[in-house]
């Protein structure tokens, strides 16, 4: 006889943070009872102990009908995935023409990349990077049917390739038109890594195809990651929504977009994960560095800057007080600005409804600063609400495999997974100088009229659970999802309430570093406290 | 203290074991040791070319070539060996081979077992023997005798020959100055808790202009053992390390490791309280782990899991667990 349990531990165990959520069954569903996380070195037992013992220490009633005592939660069923380091895939073509979208489409993939074509690289640099033993994946793509200028040198770049599969543990992708040198590969049964025809690379659109079978070679079954896709699927299905998953880790950055099925048609998934937009890149280079600078607080030079993202790689929860913590917004923020520019596709897509932010980034950052700074990097003009996946359970979820029972999981747990950070509506095209008009927030206990003045942060306190209606009215025409003068939005609360976000799309920031700064901290000082600037 | 609690501390072993270490090779590179092969300290390990080009040839139809073997020139005059290279790739019936006129070899700083051989990739040797881990190394592979440098803190003008096949144990930080200075001298490596991001770029690029010159200094590494910016090494390192002088070790680059093969060498684990303040004001102090206390609230609004610190001078503080780290 099997004994359904009453309590569960989910786990996520990332390179830089291990968050662990104990789950119980409390009025015929499923609650999350509390949570916790720690640096990824800190012992899971010892974690899983406390978590369960504070949980016990809060209401020892709950904990009993959970049968959770003092000590006993490192025995409870545990539901566990794990982020795993990006791998590097060598990408190379023929021409720099052709190589653009490949490389385009395997950095969006789950692959750190190198790349080089064969005209721009000696046939003896190319094959040095091809053996070099931190390659794990070979992606040699051509277009379909192969250009002018690619045919030339097809035949010699294949062998070249063939020849370099001498390691045969590497797997290698061949893309488009290259599938139809599959043969100067020899007997590829016999080869540990396997080889695999995918289609060609299409230019501008760096998803499709060859991106989900580049993400599949890259994640392994139980990746973090992976789970988060299928996670962020149920959660479209039950709130019948498009929802934005933005994680941001310590070794990538994952972007989910998943809506429900339309007309019974099946759901939809759009996963990247894109190791350039990690946290704190292994070897931060200038561009790295100047883009941390470019929305930090703290002034300090480039070298400085540098050494500062070196001990935030190293050690990833250290020195998160103080200026630690702008340090790792701006560095967050800097880490959504690369992943926005390796998934161009998004912003074709009509703005989602609902954006949940996840990842070990925000684990020590105020709620209502997660939510500005995704809206100071990924600006669209609309209305749309912004959620924290505060106990990173979202990916345990994603990661059970029956799908029914994946959806009832996370139909249980929705209120309790995302904290909602608030309403975000970001109109575009507003003429600077004068009030661009007013909004009016019809809520359950009254009227609140606001003037708008471009170039500024809006707030209006709508607490958690609560709903309102938004009556906007601009002097001119605006873009908001439309275009138009008067808006009626429903919006909902949060921690950071409603917040009309009237600055510039895209941004624009001051040169100057002392001036950036200061508007920099009072955006950050308002969204905190809730004083409109 | 409880258990669980000093658990809720991120670990970081103090000594690791078995090290394989890695020797990247290039196309062209001539492997000397096979899987299995037993290597001693300063066994030339492979060969690696200077200046690796890749030369067309026509291969007679007799003889198997294929990527990754090696090609043998003719013989030059007398008992000369003629040149060498390897098959790189086959293209309209013609060899790519990566060949070079010039070849410096490359000896095993420790003693060890061959794991594996790939030509044009790498070679794996497990070392024998025990290390420290780094965060990164800079440099070539190296070895030689561990001196502690007096003051704790090295400047160029405190470097003199006597220090010539030393690997230097400089304390905090460094300069690049220090460094260049150093290797010209015929120091062998450095041991330092933290180089910046300025100073390990200028001794990157002096090295590059090394690599390049014609007469090449000998092998030189700085192995970082903690970040980028200035705090002493522990002290859990600084015993090992104290116990270690006088000792011949290595500094491997591919995982950045100080290693040093004394099986006698007893080194007992650091108390299981025993706590590093990482960052913060009180960075890199050591203390007594007493207990967690949940959340608090630090310096900038931020709300982190905080555990109570027993300092030497017999004050406590709160500090967030993120900043601490233990030994074992």
């Amino acid at each position: 006889m099997t004994i359904e349990p009453r309590a569960f531990l989910a786990l996520d165990s990332g390179a830089a943070t291990t968050a662990a959520a104990l789950i119980g069954r409390v009025g015929g569903r499923w609650r999350l009872i509390g949570s916790l996380s720690m640096p990824a070195g800190s012992d899971v037992e010892a974690i899983i102990s406390v978590l369960g013992d504070r949980a016990v220490a809060a209401d020892p009633s709950l904990a009993a009908s959970l049968e959770l005592r003092v000590g006993n939660a490192v025995d409870l069923p545990r539901l566990e995935v794990a982020s795993h380091p990006p791998q590097r895939m060598a990408v190379v073509a023929a021409s720099e023409r052709a190589l653009a979208p490949l490389v385009a489409t395997a950095s969006r993939s789950g692959w750190r990349t190198v790349s080089g074509s064969a005209e721009s690289m000696d046939p003896l640099a190319m094959t040095t990077m091809l053996l070099d033993g931190g390659v794990a994946g070979v992606l040699v793509g051509a277009s379909d049917p192969p250009a002018a200028d690619e045919r030339r040198a097809l035949g010699e770049l294949a062998a070249l390739a063939a020849a370099a599969g001498r390691r045969r543990d590497v797997t290698v992708v061949l893309a488009g038109g290259m599938s139809e040198y599959l043969s100067a590969f020899g007997d590829v049964a016999t080869r540990a890594g396997e080889v695999l025809l995918g289609p060609a690379a299409k230019r501008g659109a760096p998803g499709g195809p060859l991106a989900e079978l580049l993400v599949d070679l890259a994640l392994p079954p139980d990746d973090a990651r992976r789970a988060l896709g299928a996670g962020a699927m149920a959660l479209a299905e039950i709130l019948d929504r498009r929802v934005d998953v933005v994680e941001i880790g310590f070794d990538a950055g994952t972007r989910a977009a998943a809506g429900p099925g339309v007309a019974g048609g099946a759901p939809v998934l759009d996963l990247a994960v894109v190791p350039t937009a990690a946290l704190a890149p292994a070897d931060p280079d200038d561009a790295v560095v100047d883009r941390v600078g470019l929305w930090s607080t703290w002034g300090a030079d480039r070298h400085r800057l540098r050494d500062r993202l070196r001990e935030l790689r190293i050690a990833p929860w250290a020195d998160a007080t103080a200026d630690g913590s702008t340090l790792r917004m701006a560095a967050a923020r800097a880490a959504l600005g690369r992943l926005d520019e390796w998934t161009p596709d998004w912003s074709e897509r009509p703005p989602a409804d609902l954006v949940v932010a996840t990842g070990g980034a925000w684990a020590v950052a105020p709620a209502p600063a997660v939510a500005l700074a995704l809206v100071d990097v990924l600006r669209r003009p609309g209305a749309g609400q912004f959620a924290l996946d505060h106990a990173r359970i979202l990916a345990p979820l994603g990661s059970i495999p029956d799908a029914d029972e994946r959806r009832a999981m996370v139909s249980d747990l929705v209120d309790d997974l995302l904290a909602p950070l608030g309403t975000v509506v970001t109109p575009a095209g507003m003429h600077t100088g004068r009030s661009a008009g007013s909004v009016v927030v019809h809520g359950s206990d009254g009227s609140t009229r606001l003037d708008l003045m471009p170039g500024s942060l809006a707030l209006i306190d709508l607490p958690p659970g609560t709903s309102a209606v938004a009556e906007f009215k601009f002097r001119d025409t605006v873009k908001l999802g439309a275009r138009g003068r008067h808006f009626a939005i429903d919006v909902t609360g949060g921690l950071g309430g409603l917040v009309v976000d009237l600055r510039d799309v895209p941004l624009k920031l001051p040169d100057r570093a002392d001036l950036r700064g200061e508007l920099l901290e009072s955006w950050q000082t308002a969204i905190v406290t809730g004083r409109e600037v | 203290m409880s258990a669980t609690d000093v658990g809720l501390v991120a670990a970081r072993r103090l000594i690791a074991a078995p090290i394989d270490g890695v020797f990247a090779l290039a196309p062209g590179d001539r492997p000397l040791v096979a899987a299995g092969d037993s290597v001693v300290v300063g066994a030339p390990i492979a060969e690696r070319l200077r200046d690796p080009r890749l030369d067309e040839m026509d291969i007679p139809e007799e003889v198997v070539a294929q990527p990754g073997g090696r090609w043998a020139g003719p013989p030059r005059r007398g008992h000369d060996r003629g040149p060498g290279g390897e098959y790189v790739f086959d293209w309209n019936g013609r060899w790519r081979v990566a060949t070079g006129d010039i070849a410096d070899a490359i000896e095993s700083p420790f003693a060890g077992i061959v794991r594996e051989v790939r030509p044009g990739t790498g070679i794996t040797i497990r070392a024998a023997g025990r290390g420290i881990r780094g965060v990164v190394a800079l440099g070539s592979p190296t070895r030689g005798r561990l001196q502690t440098s007096a003051s704790g803190e090295l400047r160029a003008g405190g470097l003199d020959v006597g220090s010539a096949g030393t690997i230097l144990v400089v304390g905090s930080r460094v300069d690049a100055e220090t460094l260049t200075r150093a290797r010209a001298m015929g120091v062998c490596g450095v041991v330092v808790a933290g180089l910046s991001s300025k100073e390990r770029r200028d001794f990157v690029a002096s090295e590059a202009r090394q690599r390049a010159a014609l007469h090449r200094l000998p092998a030189f590494a700085v192995l970082v053992l903690d970040g980028a910016v200035r705090r002493p090494l522990a002290g859990a390192v600084q015993a090992v390390l104290a116990a270690l002088v006088g000792r011949e070790v290595a500094i491997v680059t591919d995982p950045p490791t100080l290693v040093f093969d004394l099986p006698n060498l007893v080194i007992p684990d650091p108390p299981i309280d025993l706590v590093r303040i990482r960052a913060g004001a009180l960075a890199g102090r050591e203390g007594r782990f007493v207990r967690a206390v949940g959340p608090r609230r630090f310096a900038g609004g931020v709300q982190l899991e905080a555990g109570i610190v027993h300092l030497p001078d017999g004050t406590t503080a709160a500090v967030p667990l993120g900043d601490l780290e233990r030994f074992v």
